[in-house]
């Protein structure tokens, strides 16, 4: 399973602090600890509204050249502002890159889809359109058929986009965790070509022990078919998970990931 | 005789059991009458409605509440004891006309503009119509004038609205500008809340209270209606 760091996100209130004062040491740290933990993207989040465009702008630029310096990790520049993300693009060097996200607003994918689509880029694709969040399967697939048929038309490879079948909190409503589910493997029979890719804890909002329900959730999602994990890679207990449940679907041959990791310094734990 | 049955509402109201059918904390509570059935009873033994809900609905959702800042209680549990309570109120509410009984105000509550996440206001408004007030729903990403329009038909006592995004916020305070501009700004008291929201920006917007969390929502909204009251 691919993962995607997320700690680097201005909507943690001490990372925004960090990213005002422009603190290296921290970013750095965080940047390296992801990096060393298993993560395969750092996703980055400068924040909305917090400034001026300008202000927004100029720490994206900041944001970018700092992590870039520490690793060689690709990132993932997470904004819906196509300002911003052109200005991360044009300051990030690397080759490989995701933005996140877009949905199937025609105004956002008619504006970051040929960003996207210009760079190479991967994709990730909210399902859902201007009417929020949709509680049925259905419409949330609908939403991904307009993704698809809109960035294909703009020269994307299906390969490119990485579909957020979304998740809403289970304990407002207790169906919510097979809508997601069920979302998923729905997007792998239609478009197979296409990856889906979800953030772990809007599931456990709202209950205790979040933790472990974010693991559980996340090892279900593996079996219907997810590729790809937002999280919190410092976290050993769920990058365990994350390799064991590559092992139990058939994406470790001879275990030899989960052997390795379990003697190296990843160590599963148990 | 009252005492029993308004002590048993109140405890089913704290198990969130809504009918007899459904499961209690305890082995042995599905076929015990839940809430609906013992409000029947109790309106069966002529027990005045406002005592129910004071002494039976509202009680048990007290409890509901100090058990959920204490973390003994969690989101589900609290939904559960809000639903059990909706369901109390559409049995009760033909037999207060015409009483006495001073209906609690009318809120309304809508996510703002370029904001879709709805889940915390959709909490509040479940609690809100457990504590016995009237709950339209305008939805999420609200036009400020579409708000503005529904307060001047509907004339709430309250206007709830929130925000989860930091670039979502400040449309908030576009309609407490706008309610000015409309000239209805004295005519309905605004409580604001979202996860960047805090007491100092409901200050700084000129709202009149802020919820931290459903039932800080709902203690707001209780507080300014006991003082508009005296």
């Amino acid at each position: 399973m691919l993962i995607i760091g997320e700690c680097i996100n201005a909507s943690n209130r001490t990372v925004a602090e960090a990213i005002a004062r422009r603190d290296r040491e921290f970013i750095e740290g965080m940047t390296k600890a992801q990096a060393e933990a298993g993560a395969d993207f750092i996703d980055v989040n400068v924040g909305a509204g917090q400034g001026t465009q300008g202000q927004e702008i100029e720490a994206i630029e900041w944001v970018v050249k700092t992590v870039q310096a520490v690793t060689d990790k690709p990132l993932a520049i997470d904004s819906d502002v196509p300002g911003i993300i052109e200005v991360a693009l044009r300051t990030y060097g690397g080759e490989t890159v995701m933005i996140n996200s877009v949905n199937a607003e025609p105004e956002r994918l008619e504006s970051i889809g040929p960003l996207a689509a210009k760079r190479k880029a991967l994709l990730v694709a909210l399902a859902m359109g201007s009417e929020g969040i949709p509680d049925t399967v259905e419409r949330r697939l609908e939403a991904c058929e307009k993704i698809l048929t809109s960035l294909t038309g703009m020269g994307m490879a299906a390969e490119q986009v990485y579909f957020d079948p979304l998740v809403l909190p289970i304990s407002v409503d207790s169906k919510q965790g097979l809508v997601t589910l069920k979302t998923i493997e729905q997007i792998k029979a239609r478009y197979p070509a296409a990856k889906t890719i979800m953030g772990l804890s809007n599931i456990s909002f709202g209950l205790p022990s979040r933790k472990s329900v974010n693991r559980a959730f996340l090892l279900m999602a593996a079996y219907v078919g997810l590729d790809a994990a937002i999280l919190d890679p410092r976290d050993d207990k769920t990058m365990s998970v994350v390799r064991i449940s590559d092992m139990l679907i058939g994406k470790d041959a001879l275990c030899k990931g989960y052997i390795k990791d379990d003697m190296n310094a990843l160590k599963i734990a148990e | 005789m009252a005492e029993d049955i308004l002590k048993l509402i109140q405890e089913n109201v704290i198990q969130g059991r809504i009918t007899k059918d459904d499961e209690g904390f305890e082995e042995g509570m599905s076929g015990q009458p839940g809430v609906t059935e013992l409000i029947e009873m109790a309106l069966a033994q002529n027990i005045n409605a406002q005592d129910i809900i004071n002494n039976g609905l509202t009680k048990g959702m007290e409890i509901v509440g100090e058990k959920f800042e204490a973390k003994q209680y969690f989101i589900p549990d609290m939904l559960a004891s809000a639903q059990a309570v909706g369901a109390a109120m559409d049995i009760l509410e033909p037999h207060l006309a015409g009483t006495a009984a001073k209906a609690k105000g009318k809120i309304i509550v809508a996510t703002v503009k370029g904001d879709l996440h709805d889940i915390g206001k959709n909490i509040v408004s479940i609690l809100l119509r457990g504590a016995g007030y009237t709950v339209k729903d305008l939805g999420n990403d609200i036009d400020t004038s579409t708000i503005v329009e529904a307060v001047r038909e509907e004339k709430p006592q309250f206007l709830g609205l929130s925000a989860l995004l930091i670039s979502t916020m400040a449309n908030m305070a576009d309609v407490v500008q706008a309610l000015k501009d409309a000239g209805l700004r004295d005519k309905v008291k605004i409580i604001i809340g979202g996860a960047p929201v805090s007491e100092e920006f409901a200050k700084s917007i000129g709202a009149d209270g802020y919820g931290a969390d459903g039932f800080g929502a709902v203690r707001v909204v209780e507080s300014l209606f006991n003082a508009d009251a005296t």
